[in-house]
């Protein structure tokens, strides 16, 4: 599968009023054709930032720099305000989380699905609004032709979040950005979207890069997992190997955090991750993980690289203690 | 219905007697106002020492009938009772003393102009409980329970993280020392890293105060780590009540059965399961 976006050191600063914010200290990833990256981390951890940044929608006072930012050819980093806008919506597309707030509430769907599309020349209102149907019809809502005419708030929670990703299949992109896009609904609704976001991820060759904090969603939906933590990309690798043998002591720690039937005895301790997360105002320095990691000692103060952890597989991860085991870890709560 | 109680002592701590709420809504000028159930006449018991948790998705009224316990909100029909007496919805202050709340959001659940200190001493000074004194040394001894460092105490919510607040929000929530805590999605708005601090502590505190917890949340895997009876509940009903063993190896609702198929573990390979559902 060809490169179709390639970031590298990409770093985002956000102005407050205690200091700079470090949103991302420096952070690569690829995306080929067709393969679905799942970006996973917490709150905070900059993984939201990160895709604001490739999309061009940062807030205006964000300080946006990077060694490399390329999509399929292009440079992202010099492109004009109307370049931009030929790439947003037509080459890549966007999923917000909340399908509350991301739709207008003014306008019908039909008007939403098809603005995008017939800015394009060459395209006649008719071909637009037939592919709107397909598409509608292919996320799984009922009676498209009615639902064009239909205002958001006459849909539920399920039924938005079909309306985004068709309105994101629209152009059909070659890359779609989802911004944790099955938070905000129930578990049975999650299961059917991120079915339906698979399927047509494979049927279209869509390259998406999925964002989540889910560990759960990002074991059986991605190719490749980026695990991040303040700001930096700590681990990343293909999805069999992360979960196999996590190799940075942070995704390890978020594995054995959460309750699994069969793993974790109920009603005994769970191992917490102790600690939070540090503060990116500021300087930072030496591994972010540091105060709240096992293993850690004075090598730590250094920052650490991203670094191959051995073996054939493309299995890469930011610690100075790869390969030492976690003492049994006595936690508090 | 209700299922065999282990460990548990068989004494009713909590019990609901038929209880449901109508909202009426208007439909439009000329026509009668038309009527929602938001919960339809639920019927629970809560032994002492017991998690029983209440699963089901947004808008089955798991919320509606937590504010009726608590007695924020009045039932339309049906009662409540309290270790056998009934809940009077004009006695708040008699209530809380039995039954206390941690909610989902730990961000618009404390007030933020009032520090961390003056949160969990409030309901000390409404309830007149001690003097000024004896009250500051009860919250302090509360706070370092639920693990907040002496530093933290004179700060205010907003320099909080949301762990923290959530500790706020039982250590608020167990000074009154009630044998009750209805836990409305406690963890839902929390990351994973700091969900396991917030659930260890919970299983602590149980085990120190003997509490009774009705733990409400749609996280199967919490539930499953948490409590020892599961009730599940479906567009105002509920539909099943068994415990942890049976539901999670032999569920009988076809709606359970659903729920449970769409938990999403962390295990590659399985893939996404197919789920046929009407939305």
């Amino acid at each position: 599968m060809s490169l179709l976006l390639e970031v590298k050191n990409l770093q985002v600063d956000l102005p407050t009023d205690n200091g700079l914010l470090h949103a991302v200290r420096g952070i690569d990833f690829e995306v080929r054709r067709g393969e679905m990256l799942c970006l996973v981390g917490e709150s905070g951890c900059g993984k939201s930032m990160t895709s604001l940044a490739l999309m061009g929608l940062l807030p205006r006072k964000a300080v946006c720099r990077a060694e490399r930012m390329r999509f399929d050819g292009s440079d992202l980093l010099n492109l004009s305000q109307a370049q931009r806008n030929q790439l947003r919506g037509r080459r890549m597309a966007m999923i917000f989380q909340e399908p509350m707030t991301s739709l207008n509430p003014s306008y019908t769907l039909g008007n939403q699905l098809c603005e995008a599309m017939l800015e394009q020349p060459g395209v006649t209102r008719a071909e637009v609004r037939e592919r709107a149907i397909y598409l509608l019809h292919r996320t799984g809502i009922s009676n498209p032709e009615e639902r064009l005419r239909q205002y958001p708030h006459q849909l539920s929670g399920g039924l938005r979040q079909r309306v985004m990703i068709a309105m994101a299949l629209m152009c059909s992109p070659d890359l779609i950005i989802a911004d944790e896009p099955t938070t905000a609904l129930d578990v049975t609704i999650q299961a059917q979207i991120l079915r339906m976001i698979r399927d047509l991820q494979r049927e279209f060759g869509t390259a998406v890069m999925f964002i989540t904090h889910d560990l759960g969603v990002v074991s059986r939906i991605a190719d490749q997992v980026a695990v991040m933590y303040a700001g930096q990309v700590v681990e990343t690798a293909e999805v069999a190997q992360l979960f196999a043998a996590p190799a940075h002591p942070y995704t390890r720690g978020l594995l054995n955090c959460i309750p699994v039937r069969g793993k974790t005895t109920p009603g005994s301790h769970l191992q917490a991750i102790p600690g939070v997360v540090p503060s990116l105002i500021g300087a930072v320095s030496g591994c972010a993980f540091r105060n709240r990691c096992a293993l850690a000692d004075d090598v730590c103060e250094q920052m650490p690289t991203l670094v191959d952890t051995g073996g054939d597989q493309r299995h890469w991860a930011r610690c100075h203690k790869l390969g030492s085991t976690a003492p049994t870890q006595e936690i508090a709560a | 219905m209700n299922a065999p109680i282990m460990n548990q002592s068989n004494e009713i701590a909590l019990e609901l007697c038929a209880l449901s709420k109508v909202y009426s809504v208007k439909r439009g000028l000329f026509q009668p106002p038309g009527e929602i159930k938001a919960v339809n006449d639920v019927s629970l018991r809560l032994y002492r020492g017991e998690t029983l948790g209440l699963v089901g998705e947004s808008g089955c009224g798991k919320s509606t009938l937590a504010k009726m316990l608590l007695g924020l909100l009045t039932p339309s029909a049906g009662n409540v009772l309290i270790n056998g007496l009934e809940v009077d919805p004009t006695q708040r202050k008699k209530n809380a003393r039995h039954i206390q709340p941690i909610f989902q959001d730990p961000y618009s659940s404390l007030n933020p102009r009032k520090s961390v200190a003056e949160i969990v001493g409030l309901p000390l000074w409404l309830h007149d409980m001690g003097t000024a004194s004896v009250r500051q040394q009860e919250v302090r001894r509360m706070l370092d329970l639920v693990g907040m460092p002496e530093r933290t105490h004179s700060q205010y919510p907003n320099q909080l993280s949301g762990g923290q607040r959530q500790r706020v929000a039982i250590a608020r929530a167990l000074i009154l020392k009630p044998d009750i805590l209805i836990c409305d999605e406690p963890t839902s708005a929390l990351d994973v890293s700091v969900q396991a601090q917030i659930l260890n502590l919970l299983l602590d505190l149980k085990a120190e105060f003997g509490l009774t917890y009705l733990f409400i949340s749609h996280d199967l895997g919490v539930v499953e780590h948490l409590v020892d009876r599961v009730a599940v509940m479906y567009q105002g009903s509920i539909v099943e009540l068994e415990s942890r063993e049976q539901i999670f190896a032999q569920a009988s609702h076809p709606y359970t059965r659903m729920l449970l198929a769409s938990g999403l573990t962390p295990e590659p390979g399985l893939g996404i399961p197919e789920l046929t559902v009407a939305e």
